[in-house]
C-alpha cells in the first residue's frame, strides 16, 4: 500500500482522477442503455432519484442513517483485514450484536436510567459481536480453519439463531403471534440530533477515523500489517501471530456488534427476522472497495448508503422490478473494481 | 505525495458529510413535498410488497389486485410499486418515499408492514394506509383481511375424503399465525369428515425455496401422506411433485388445477380485485373515514374475497356436494371452522365447545389443534 | 424407510452442490477463489429454465446455463486476472449482479412449467434395497454427476492439462518454464468452474425442482466455496461435502416429519452446524492441501 502510494508520479494523479471519473461515469452510461432498453427514460430517472434522495432533509437523514451500519462494519472488516484476516461475517456478527443488546434491553435494562441502559446494550451488542467473531478466529488459531469459510457459515446460523429467538424467547407477547420483539424501552432509544438522524453516523466515522489511525500511527498497528503481509516475517520478529489476530478479530467482530446496536436503539428499537439483513455484505464490500483503507471506505459505504436509499426510487419511477436496484449496485461496484487500485505501475 | 492524497480525501470527506449533516437542518418536511407534487386529478397509490410480485403466489395476488385497480381507474391513478421490501422500518422508508412521490393512498401488502406503516401513517396525517391483514389501526390506518382459513377448512375437507393413509402432509413456511391458522383449519376440516385423519408439517423456514419444498414434501410423501396441502408462496413446485410421484395435492393462492389433471384436488384461493378496488375509490372519493375499511375489515366466503378453486377428478360427486354444503352453511353463519371443542397438540382444550373463536383469535393463534404432527417453536 | 429418505434427499439436495463444488475447485486449483459461485448457480438455473423451455429439450437447458455460467465466471477471471482486482470482493458483487439480473430476466419464467429432467430408474440396480432407489431412480444430471467427479478427477490429476492447471494454482513460474501461459490456464480453470457451478443450477431448477423463482440457489453456491476445503480441492472428495449438506437438509425435514419437539429454526440450523464441524473434524485430520497461489491470495489481504 504504502510502497505504491509513493510511486504515484506527478500527473498520475491526473489520470487517477480521470479513472475515477471513468469508473462512475461507464456504470451510469451502461445501466442507462438498460433503461433505455426497458423503454424509461433515463434522465428523468437518475434526476428524481437524485432530487428524492438529496431534494429533502428526509431522504438525506435517511442516506446518513443507512450509511451508519456499513462505515462501521467496513471499519471493523478493514481493520481485521490488516492482520490478514478475510471476516466477512460482519452479517452475523452484526446480527449477533442486535440480538444480545435487544435482550439487554428486554432483561436487563428494562427500566434503567438511559445513560447506563445504553451503554449495557451496546457492552452488550459488542460482546454479541464478539462471540461470533471470536468463534471464528478461535477455529482458525486452533483448528486452522479458513476465517473466510467459518464466518461464512456463521452468518447462515445466526439468521437460524435470530429466527430462533424472535420466534421462541424473545417474541413480544403483545405482538398478535407476530414474530417480533417488544420495543426497547423509550429511553433506551437513541435520540434524533438533527431530521432523525441519531448518534450512529458520529460514532461510526469515529470508529472509522479510530482504525485508521490505530493501524497506521500505532505500534500495535504495525505488528497488525506485518503479521498481515508477512506472517513469517511476523513469526521470526517474535511477535504472537495468533493473539494478535484473535484480538483484532474481537475488535473487528465487537464493532459490527456495536452496528448491530445502534441498529435497535437509533433504528429499529426492536429485533425482527430480517433486521439489517445484507448489511454485513455491504460492510464488506464498502470495505474492499476502498481497499480496506478506513477513511475511502466512509465514502465507499455512502455510496452504498445512497444507492440503496435512492434504489427504491428508482423502482418506483421506473416501474421496474426491485432486481433492477441489485443490477445498478453491482454495475456501480464492478466499475469500482474494474479500475483498480488506480496507482498501480 | 502520498500525504497530499490523505488530505484531499479527508478533506472530500468531511466535506459530504458536513453538507449532508448540515442540510439536515432544513425543516421542511416530506409531506410538503408532497402536496407539491400531486396533480389536479391524478391520485397516486403506493403498494409495497414483501417479496416479488412474480412470485407466482401470495405477492402476485396483491399485485394483480394493483392492477385491477390501473384498469379500473385508468389515467384517473398514477400506481407506484416497491418489491422485496424488508418487514423493518425499511418498510417506513420506502412509504415515506412513496408520499414523497406524490402517493396519499398506500397499501402494505404483508403482515410485518404493519408497525412500519403505523408510523408513516403518524407522520403522514392526510394519507390513507391499507393494511393486508393488520390487527391494529389507526385514524388513517385501515387493515383488511380474508379468512383464508374458511377455505382451507373446505380443503382439508376434501383432503381428508380423499386420502387412503389417513395421513396428510403440509409444506409450511415460517409458523406465524397466519400459517397455523390455515394449518389448523386444514386438520379440522379433514377431521370433520375422517376422524382418523393427522396433518405432518414441514417448516422450511423460507417462503419460497423450491429446493427446501421440493425435500419436504418427499420427506412427507415418503412418510406415507398421500394429500399435500401447502403454505407457500410459489405452489407449483409441490403440485408438480406430488404429480409426478402419483399423490394428491391442495394448492393455495391460485388455481392451479391444470398442473395436475390428476391429483388435483382443490385450493384456498384469493380474489383481491373487486375489494381493492372499492377500498381505492373510497380513499379516492375521501370518503374513507366512517367506512367499512375505516377499521378492521373482513371478508370471507360471504363476500367472495376468498373461495375454494375447483375440485379435481379425485374428489367423489357426493363428497363435492357435502363440501358444498359446509360452504354454505359458512357464507350463512351457521357453521364456523373454529367451533369447540378444539384441543391443542398437547391435548389441552384451547376452545370449549359451544364457543367459536374471533376473528382476531384465530389471526394470532398461536398452537396447533390436536392431530397436527410438527414443532413450531 | 427413513434411511431411504435421508440418502435420497442426500443426492437430490446434494447433487446440485456438488457440481458447485467441482466447479469452485476447478477455479481454486488455479489460483482463483469465486464467491460468485452462487451468481453463476442463479444465472445457470435461469438460463436452463429459459433454455429448456423454449427448446423443449432439457440438454439445450444445460447448454445454455454453460454459457451463461461461463459468461459470469468469465468477468470474474478478466477482473481478477486481467485487472488485478480483489477476489473476494469481486465475487462476491458478482452473486449480487448474477442474482440481480437472473430475477430481472426470469420474471416471465416463474409460471411457466418445463418438462425438465425425469427420473428414470435403472433398471435392477433400483430395486436394490435401501440404496437402489435412492441412488438409481435420479435424473440424468444426477447420473452424469456420479460419472462426472471420477472423470474430473482424472482430469485433474492425471493428465497433462491437469497438471498444467494444477501447476497454474501451485507456481505459476514452473508452468512458465514448460511453455505455457498461466494466464490462459487461470483463465479455462475459472470459466470452466463456472460452466461446472451453472450446471449445478441447471440440476435445482430442471432436475430437482422444476421450477424457477428468484433466488432459488438460497446460498448453495456459498456453502459449495466452504465445502471446497473439506473436499481438500479433490474431486474425489467433493461427494462428501455434497452429500452431508444435502443430507443434513433432508435430515432436517426428517425430523420435523416425525414430530420431534425441537424449533423448526434450530432444525434448519443443522446443515450449516453439520458443514462447520466437518470442516473442524478434517482441519483435524488432513494437511491443509490448499494450493500455493491461492494461499497467497488468501493471505495477502491487507490491501
Amino acid at each position: 500500500m504504502q510502497t505504491k502510494l509513493q510511486s504515484i508520479k506527478s500527473g498520475g494523479m491526473l489520470t487517477g482522477v480521470l479513472k475515477w471519473a471513468g469508473a462512475i461515469a461507464v456504470p451510469i452510461a451502461v445501466f442507462a442503455v438498460f433503461l433505455l432498453c426497458q423503454g424509461v427514460n433515463p434522465i428523468e430517472t437518475y434526476a428524481n432519484m437524485i432530487t428524492s434522495t438529496f431534494g429533502n432533509s428526509y431522504g438525506r437523514g435517511e442516506v446518513i442513517i443507512k450509511s451508519a451500519p456499513f462505515i462501521l462494519i467496513a471499519a471493523a472488516t478493514c481493520l481485521s483485514s490488516k492482520a490478514g484476516l478475510v471476516n466477512v461475517g460482519g452479517e452475523g456478527q452484526f446480527a449477533l450484536g442486535a440480538l444480545f443488546s435487544t435482550a439487554a434491553a428486554m432483561f436487563l435494562v428494562k427500566d434503567a436510567p438511559a445513560v447506563i441502559g445504553i451503554a449495557v446494550m451496546a457492552l452488550a451488542g459488542i460482546a454479541g459481536g464478539m462471540i461470533w467473531g471470536g468463534i471464528a478466529v478461535g477455529l482458525k488459531v486452533k483448528a486452522n480453519m479458513n476465517e473466510t469459510i467459518t464466518t461464512v457459515i456463521l452468518n447462515y446460523i445466526a439468521y437460524e439463531l435470530v429466527s430462533f429467538m424472535v420466534y421462541g424467547p424473545l417474541k413480544d407477547p403483545d405482538s398478535f403471534n407476530w414474530p417480533q420483539t417488544p420495543e426497547i424501552s423509550e429511553q433506551l432509544q437513541l435520540p434524533s440530533i438533527v431530521s432523525g438522524v441519531n448518534a450512529g453516523i458520529i460514532i461510526a466515522v469515529i470508529f472509522a477515523v479510530a482504525v485508521w489511525y490505530v493501524t497506521k500511527k500505532t505500534r500495535w498497528g504495525y505488528k497488525l500489517k506485518v503479521i498481515g503481509s508477512n506472517p513469517l516475517a511476523a513469526v521470526h520478529a517474535g511477535y504472537n501471530v495468533g493473539k494478535t489476530q484473535v484480538i483484532a478479530m474481537l475488535i473487528s467482530g465487537g464493532m459490527s456488534g456495536l452496528a448491530g446496536m445502534l441498529e435497535i436503539a437509533g433504528v429499529e428499537m426492536r429485533l425482527r427476522q430480517t433486521t439489517g439483513s445484507n448489511y454485513g455484505y455491504l460492510g464488506f464490500l464498502a470495505a474492499w472497495m476502498a481497499w480496506n483503507n478506513p477513511l475511502a471506505a466512509i465514502i465507499t459505504a455512502f455510496i452504498m448508503g445512497f444507492l440503496f436509499i435512492s434504489g427504491n426510487v428508482l423502482e418506483m419511477s421506473s416501474g421496474l422490478p426491485s432486481s433492477t436496484v441489485r443490477i445498478l449496485m453491482s454495475i456501480v461496484l464492478l466499475a469500482i473494481l474494474w479500475k483498480g487500485k488506480g496507482d498501480k505501475k | 505525495m502520498k500525504k497530499k492524497l490523505k488530505k484531499l480525501m479527508i478533506t472530500g470527506l468531511a466535506a459530504v458529510l458536513a453538507l449532508s449533516v448540515a442540510s439536515c437542518g432544513t425543516t421542511e418536511t416530506a409531506t410538503e413535498t408532497a402536496s407539491e407534487t400531486e396533480s389536479n386529478e391524478q391520485t397516486t397509490i403506493g403498494f409495497i410488497f414483501v417479496g416479488a410480485k412474480d412470485d407466482y403466489g401470495y405477492n402476485q395476488a396483491a399485485y394483480q389486485g394493483s392492477v385491477a385497480i390501473e384498469n379500473e381507474f385508468g389515467d384517473q391513478v398514477k400506481i407506484l410499486r416497491s418489491e422485496n421490501v424488508p418487514e423493518t422500518s425499511e418498510a417506513t422508508r420506502v412509504l415515506e418515499q412513496m408520499i414523497q412521490q406524490g402517493a396519499t393512498i398506500l397499501f402494505p401488502t404483508s403482515y410485518g408492514h404493519l408497525d412500519p406503516a403505523i408510523e408513516a401513517a403518524n407522520n403522514n396525517p392526510d394519507c390513507v394506509f391499507f393494511h393486508q391483514g393488520g390487527l391494529k389501526n389507526t385514524d388513517n390506518v385501515g387493515t383488511y383481511f380474508g379468512t383464508i382459513w374458511q377455505a382451507y377448512y373446505l380443503a382439508g375437507m376434501a383432503a381428508g375424503g380423499v386420502t387412503e393413509t389417513n395421513q396428510l402432509g403440509f409444506v409450511a413456511s415460517f409458523p406465524i399465525s397466519q400459517v397455523l391458522a390455515n394449518i389448523n383449519a386444514f386438520e379440522l376440516g379433514a377431521k370433520a369428515v375422517n376422524p382418523d385423519v393427522t396433518t405432518t408439517v414441514i417448516f422450511t423456514g423460507s417462503w419460497s425455496d423450491p429446493a427446501a419444498q421440493t425435500t419436504s414434501a418427499t420427506t412427507l410423501i415418503d412418510g406415507g401422506a398421500d394429500v399435500i396441502a401447502q403454505h407457500q408462496d410459489s405452489t407449483k413446485t409441490v403440485i408438480e411433485l406430488c404429480e409426478s410421484r402419483g399423490v394428491k395435492s391442495v394448492g393455495y393462492h391460485i388455481d392451479a388445477s391444470e398442473l395436475a389433471p390428476e391429483g388435483w384436488v382443490t385450493a384456498a384461493i384469493w380474489n383481491w380485485d373487486d375489494l381493492f378496488v372499492d377500498m381505492a375509490r373510497t380513499a379516492i372519493e375521501g370518503n374513507f373515514d366512517g367506512s367499512i375499511y375505516d377499521g378492521m375489515y373482513r371478508g370471507g366466503l360471504a363476500e367472495g374475497i376468498v373461495d375454494l378453486a375447483e375440485f379435481g377428478q379425485c374428489v367423489p360427486e357426493d363428497l363435492q356436494a357435502e363440501i358444498l354444503e359446509a360452504k354454505q352453511a359458512i357464507i350463512d353463519g351457521t357453521l364456523n371452522p373454529f367451533a369447540g371443542e378444539i384441543k391443542d397438540q398437547a391435548g389441552n382444550v384451547k376452545v370449549e365447545a359451544g364457543q367459536i373463536l374471533t376473528v382476531d383469535e384465530v389471526e394470532a393463534i398461536d398452537y396447533l389443534v390436536e392431530g397436527v404432527i410438527g414443532s413450531m417453536e | 424407510m427413513m434411511i431411504e429418505t435421508l440418502l435420497s434427499g442426500a443426492i437430490g439436495s446434494g447433487t446440485s452442490v456438488l457440481y458447485a463444488i467441482n466447479g469452485e475447485i476447478f477455479s481454486e486449483r488455479v489460483g482463483v477463489i469465486n464467491l460468485g459461485m452462487e451468481g453463476c448457480m442463479i444465472v445457470g438455473a435461469l438460463a436452463a429454465y429459459a433454455g429448456a423451455y423454449a427448446a423443449g429439450n432439457p440438454w439445450i437447458g444445460v447448454l445454455c446455463a454453460m454459457a451463461a455460467g461461463g459468461v459470469i465466471a468469465a468477468m470474474h477471471a478478466y477482473l481478477v486476472i486481467s485487472r488485478k482486482s480483489n477476489q473476494l470482493a469481486t465475487g462476491l458483487t458478482l452473486m449480487f449482479f448474477g442474482l440481480g439480473i437472473a430475477a430481472f430476466f426470469g420474471r416471465n419464467y416463474v409460471s411457466a412449467s418445463v418438462t425438465g429432467f425425469q427420473k428414470i430408474p435403472v433398471p435392477l440396480l433400483s430395486s436394490i434395497p435401501i440404496i437402489g432407489n435412492a441412488l438409481f431412480n435420479q435424473d440424468a444430471l444426477t447420473y452424469l454427476s456420479y460419472f462426472l467427479t471420477p472423470a474430473l478427477w482424472l482430469l485433474l490429476f492425471r493428465t497433462k492439462f491437469g497438471m498444467r492447471l494444477r501447476g497454474t494454482g501451485e507456481d505459476e513460474n514452473v508452468v512458465y518454464a514448460y511453455g505455457v501461459n498461466p494466464t490462459v490456464m487461470r483463465y479455462i480453470g475459472v470459466i470452466a468452474g463456472g460452466m461446472l457451478s451453472a450446471v449445478g443450477g441447471a440440476q435445482l431448477s430442471i432436475a430437482y425442482t422444476h421450477t424457477w423463482i428468484e433466488g432459488m440457489t438460497s446460498g448453495r453456491g456459498v456453502v459449495a466455496v466452504a465445502l471446497v476445503v473439506l473436499a481438500g480441492w479433490s474431486p474425489s472428495k467433493a461427494l462428501i461435502g455434497a452429500y452431508i449438506f444435502g443430507g443434513a437438509q433432508a435430515l432436517q425435514t426428517i425430523l420435523q416429519q416425525q414430530g420431534v419437539n425441537i424449533s423448526p429454526f434450530l432444525l434448519l440450523m443443522l446443515p450449516y452446524v453439520f458443514t462447520l464441524v466437518a470442516l473442524f473434524v478434517a482441519s483435524r485430520r488432513q494437511k491443509q492441501s490448499m494450493p500455493a497461489e491461492l494461499k497467497k491470495v488468501i493471505e495477502s489481504s491487507s490491501g
